[in-house]
């Protein structure tokens, strides 16, 4: 009875974080040995561990070495499976209890289990409904710094004069976590920043994914009700219509990547109107928000596997900082579309119930060897 | 069979293409619910940049009800909006076309719902949504527009797609089980990106679900 039940086996060295493994298939079952602990046998460490999902997710069994071997379990951020194939998937929603107007933009949601680099989208954030707050946030995805377990920051700058700080966990005011942001990349961003020179430097509200020689296109929109129309910035980034050569975009090239949301252009704008994400509430009805594209079908960010080497190493996301994270892709060129849709399970860095002081994927530099199955009959109890 | 193409074309197009927000609906969320004018904005936009249609005009006919059919973008949207299609009334020359007031329906396709100004609208349940992502927490829907030089679909390895069947006595030793699966290679792209809009909107919130 087991003619179409899959099985699959490997080892992975722990960062101490989360560990996602990529699978062509879900997990009914999963067991990992801590080969580094079980060797040294220390306390407080996780030597195997088993997840059925029956348990449900985040949920393991552990055998831990806490001053004796002993059974414990792990009820949160333990193993859980995922299928990131559809994009406009979201989280839980979460109330916003306040935010401070700051650049970076604060927010305050108590227990948010974000991490940095996670994707959420806002909505509702509104102090007086409807004629005061920060909608103008409302509906594009930013990136997740976090402070601390009931703060986080977001790349825009809310102190200024059309914002209004939250408090008081305003009603209809939320955050949700956008699951799979990046399943196909690089995609089209949002600009929170602009700073004008002989090149440009843009800032984007989520990660932007480019590489260095990528073609870029902008689109900055008007903002309807306002004087004059192109409130959000210069008409002229704009990749048509070309008011010099009509019919030809304008297209940019990145020159240099700064990290994940911050990226430098050659597009002179010496001389361009400033940037200006101070929307008044009023116009945030039918607002649309400036963004960055990636164009083009050849691009020059290719960057060997190694010197002389024909390959090219598998393209990444970049979610936070100057973090790369690789795709299940091949070798591809850098910059070019990818599709980074995936499957699989993941061992979180939860704690043991008993032993609170033992991490479920181990510690930084521990190896761990893991088996997954998915079953063709689970029988119920 | 081809829900699964459809489906990775539709998530590339969201992660790519550029959008505007509906802003001509009276809903006061953040995009709109639809309205005429944003149908003109967004054909504006891709004639501006040069964007080839996909249709040619139908001309008017002594039909009673009918009425004659712009030459057209094709515009991508979900089933859940037909009703605001049907709601978006008139303003001056310009107002929504049920499929079956086509002077002919010769050239309309089997998904067509209709056409307001220089888009011709298809519907399907599959098309992207975005649930309670708007600014006062309403579904959004993905209503792609596009020109015919937008996107390709390239199929890979001289094949588009394979259907694989096999009767029970071929999967498994115990002739238990038939298998049944899709496979195919391809590869999506946006050719033309200026040729290419996501219009953003929410629901007419009086038309009920």
């Amino acid at each position: 009875m087991t003619e179409y039940s899959r099985m699959a086996k490997g080892k992975f060295t722990s960062t101490g974080g989360a560990q996602i493994i990529n699978l062509p298939f879900q997990p009914d079952y999963v067991e990992f040995t801590n080969y580094t602990a079980s060797a040294a046998f220390t306390d407080h460490r996780v030597l195997s561990a088993q997840w059925d999902v029956n348990m449900g997710q985040g949920f393991a069994i552990t055998q831990v070495k806490n001053t004796t071997y002993q059974t414990d379990s792990v009820i949160l951020n333990g193993v859980s499976t995922f299928s990131a194939g559809l994009l406009l998937q979201f989280g839980a929603r979460q109330q916003v209890v306040s935010s401070t107007k700051a650049d970076p933009a604060s927010f305050e949601v108590t227990g948010h289990g974000f991490t940095s680099g996670d994707v959420v989208m806002f909505q509702g954030l509104y102090s007086t409904q409807f004629t005061a707050g920060m909608p103008q946030m409302d509906g594009i995805p930013f990136t997740v710094t976090v402070t601390d377990a009931n703060n986080f920051t977001v790349p825009w700058n809310s102190n200024q004069s059309n914002y209004t700080a939250l408090a008081a966990s305003p009603s209809g005011a939320f955050v949700k976590k956008v699951l799979y942001p990046y399943l196909y990349a690089p995609g089209v961003s949002f600009i929170s920043a602009i700073t004008t020179g002989t090149t440009t430097t843009i800032d984007t509200t989520d990660a932007h994914n480019y590489v260095v020689g990528q073609e870029i296109a902008i689109r900055m929109p008007d903002v309807v009700g306002n004087t004059p129309v192109a409130a959000w910035g210069d008409a002229r980034y704009n990749s048509l219509p070309n008011n010099s050569t009509p019919g030809s975009p304008v297209y940019a090239y990145v020159i240099a990547v700064t990290d994940y949301n911050t990226f430098v252009c050659n597009i002179n704008s010496t001389g361009y109107a400033a940037y200006n994400s101070n929307i008044a509430v009023a116009n945030v009805p039918g607002l649309s928000y400036p963004q960055v594209v990636a164009v083009g079908d050849v691009n020059t960010g290719g960057v060997q596997l190694s010197s002389g080497s024909a390959l090219y190493p598998p393209p990444y996301v970049s979610p936070i900082g100057t973090t790369r994270v690789n795709s299940i892709n091949g070798p591809a060129i850098q910059g070019a579309y990818f599709n980074n849709t995936s499957q699989g399970f993941i061992i979180g860095a939860g704690l043991n119930v008993t032993d609170t002081a033992a991490v479920l994927v181990g510690a930084n530099g521990n190896v761990i060897y893991w088996r997954a199955f998915l079953h063709d009959m689970s029988l119920p109890s | 069979m081809r829900q699964a193409e459809d489906l990775i074309l539709r998530d590339y197009v969201v992660s790519a293409a550029s959008q505007i927000n509906a802003g001509g609906g009276s809903n006061g969320d953040n995009p709109t619910n639809l309205g005429l004018t944003d149908f003109s904005l967004v054909a504006t936009t891709l004639d501006t940049n040069n964007a080839y249609k996909f249709m040619s005009g139908i001309e008017g006919m002594d039909k009673f009800g009918t009425g004659p059919v712009r030459s057209a973008y094709f515009m991508l949207s979900s089933t859940e909006l037909q009703s605001d299609f049907d709601a978006l009334g008139s303003n001056g020359s310009i107002s929504f076309l049920s499929q079956w007031q086509y002077p002919t329906n010769a050239s309309a396709l089997p998904s067509e719902y209709g056409s307001v100004a220089n888009t011709r609208i298809l519907t399907s349940s599959e098309a992207p949504v975005a649930r309670g992502a708007s600014d006062l927490g309403s579904d959004v829907y993905y209503n792609t527009v596009l020109g015919k030089q937008a996107i390709t679909h390239i199929n890979q390895d001289g094949f588009s797609m394979n259907l694989i069947y096999r009767d029970p006595y071929y999967s498994g030793m115990l002739a238990q089980n038939a298998t049944l699966a899709v496979k195919f290679a391809q590869a999506q792209a946006i050719t033309q990106d200026t040729a290419i809009r996501n219009l953003l909107s929410t629901r007419n919130s009086s038309l009920g679900v």
